[in-house]
């Protein structure tokens, strides 16, 4: 992380130390000041749309509440062997840049630790795990690049002898297209890196991997990192801008994906309520009375997930852990960043799950779809990507300075 | 990993034995729908150390502190076997060693419909096995429907 950070300082002073030296110009004698040329700044927006996700053996997998983009991935040097990807998700409650095997042609280079091995990663999710090789991409989205990025390739085909330590963390083997959701995804939290202590510690997630693999620390600069904590510029953090949905839903909704924060004339903060999170990407929510400590606001969730056991819940077979409730319900909540700022009287709908799905099958876009939580499970409401429709959210990433506050924050 | 294998995983067993020996199931730990005193096993295969144990009404809850940062919490009746489990951390732990006998009902149930990779929630038979979270943060709980302590609060589950 220190190293990152260092090298980026370095980057800008270099920046800074040639713009002054173009910029000069002049003599005092001259009757005309001379203009500086004002850098071209990177073009700093992808877009993004929810829609029914990557098609499989010509079929779209259906997905919900989902947002995804494109990226360009090429191997690290090389202009031409490079590969464009489509639905690749965002989400800012994960980290790093993670590409499924079998959608990928490139070969990358997967990275070497110095203990001779080769560096493979256990991505762990609340419901299953992710093996793959960690391998290392020039990664151009829009206008950005960062260089060399450690990413993980998931399903990846030279390493599938899987450590009984990894699956022994249990569920879902989500090491294809179809079990994983999508062609890959973007973590782009509020932090830079996927593992908080991964260089002392080893914890299940980093292998080396030899004849077999082995729990191993991983220096920071070979771990996978969010890809914008390396981009040249328009590094401090994105906003994700989208339009509002129809209440029942729609097909597909598109926005913007706009990195950096006030960096360029596109990405000015305003005047936004910015709240804080703490080192686990958290902050607290206050609904029904209860304020939950390890709340957070999650592209990556399909759906708004809390405790009430007031609200009744489907009944079809695969959903009924999502509400139903005869009416759709108008609720309350109000969040508290880490910092004490508050965002009250906000207000989400709770519609029925099995009504709105089965009322628009084509849908993809579902604003109202709300799902349960186990009550008292670590006090939390999770905000999913419902929360970004008709909004302008800024993730700013930890350590990171905006006209407006330093990250870690979220900002409406 | 290294540090418990071969003979020393041995070593590190019977020590974890004389420990309980000595000091009485308090210090026990289990895995689920075991008695508290195959403890030994989950503290030395998780690599971990016990943190602290508190007696409830009907149940003893047992902390144990995984190397990684994950809190793990065994719960075990008074005079019976670990009716409940419940971890929040970083990673989640090794729940082949947590959920014994349990783990392939768990592994082979049938997924939801919408999933995203935050949550879970599983009923197979007597066993629920629950989780929410995101990457950097994780919980669970897994319990055995049937033996929980009567008048247990699933809240306390955590």
């Amino acid at each position: 992380m220190a190293f990152m950070r260092s090298l980026r300082v370095g980057f800008g002073v270099a920046l800074c130390l040639s713009a002054i030296s173009c910029g000069g110009g002049g003599d005092d004698t001259a009757g005309t000041p001379t203009t500086p040329p004002t850098p071209t700044p990177a073009v700093n927006t992808a877009t993004v749309i929810v829609d029914q996700g990557p098609t499989v053996n010509g079929s779209p997998i259906g997905s919900v509440n989902t947002l995804f983009t494109t990226v360009t991935v090429c191997v690290p040097g090389s202009t031409t062997n490079c590969q464009t990807i489509d639905h690749i998700q965002v989400d800012t409650g994960s980290y790093g840049l993670r590409l499924l095997a079998p959608v990928l042609t490139l070969t990358l280079p997967v990275e070497t630790l110095s203990s001779g091995g080769s560096l493979a990663e256990c991505t762990q999710f609340v419901d299953g795990y992710s093996w793959g090789s960690v391998a290392t991409a020039d990664l151009t989205i829009a206008g950005e690049t960062a260089k060399s990025l450690p990413v993980q390739v998931i399903g990846d085909p030279n390493f599938t002898n899987i450590p009984t330590e990894c699956s022994s963390t249990g569920g879902t083997q989500e090491d294809t297209v179809v079990t994983f959701g999508a062609n890959g995804i973007l973590g782009v939290g509020p932090f830079a890196l996927d593992c908080g202590d991964c260089d002392t510690t080893t914890n299940g997630l980093y292998f080396a991997c030899a004849t077999s693999c082995t729990d191993t620390t991983v220096p920071d600069a070979m771990q996978v990192a969010n890809p914008v904590t390396l981009f040249a510029a328009d590094n401090n953090g994105i906003i994700i801008d989208l339009p509002a949905a129809a209440p029942a839903g729609a097909v597909t909704l598109s926005g913007s994906l706009i990195f950096g924060i006030d960096t360029q004339s596109d990405n000015q903060s305003g005047t936004q309520t910015v709240l804080t999170v703490d080192g686990n990407a958290e902050l607290a929510m206050t609904f029904n009375g209860q304020t939950l400590a390890n709340s957070f606001i999650d592209s990556g969730s399909n759906g708004i997930y809390f405790a009430d056991s007031s609200i009744s819940t489907c009944t079809t077979t695969g959903l009924t852990t999502f509400y139903c409730p005869a009416n759709t319900l108008n609720l309350g909540l109000s969040i508290t960043g880490a910092n004490g700022t508050m965002a009250n009287n906000l207000v989400f709908n709770v519609g029925n799950a099995e009504t709105m799905l089965n009322d628009n099958p084509t849908f993809n876009v579902f604003p109202e779809l709300a799902g349960t939580l186990p009550a008292g499970n670590a006090g939390s409401f999770d905000y999913g990507l419902a929360f970004f429709y008709g909004k302008r959210v800024a993730v700013a990433v930890d350590g990171d300075t905006t006209s407006v506050g330093t990250g870690p924050y979220i900002a409406f | 990993m290294q540090l418990f294998r071969s003979g020393e995983i041995r070593i590190a067993a019977l020590s974890g034995a004389l420990l309980v020996a000595a000091l009485g199931p308090r210090m026990a730990c289990a895995t689920l729908g075991e008695p508290e005193l195959t403890v030994q096993n989950d503290v030395a295969q998780l690599r971990a150390s016990t943190k602290s144990s508190e007696d409830r009404v009907g149940y003893r809850i047992h902390e144990i502190q995984l190397p990684g940062g994950t809190l793990l919490r065994e719960f075990v009746a008074t005079g019976g076997n670990v009716f409940a489990v419940a971890w929040n951390g970083p990673t989640k732990p090794n729940l082949r060693q947590v959920l014994g006998k349990y783990f392939d009902t768990y592994a082979s149930a049938p997924r939801p419909t919408l999933v995203d990779r935050r949550h879970m929630n599983i009923q197979q038979g007597d066993l629920i096995v629950q989780g929410g979270g995101h990457m950097r943060a994780l919980s669970g709980r897994a319990y055995l429907a049937s033996a929980l302590p009567s008048g247990f609060n699933l809240g306390d589950l955590q």
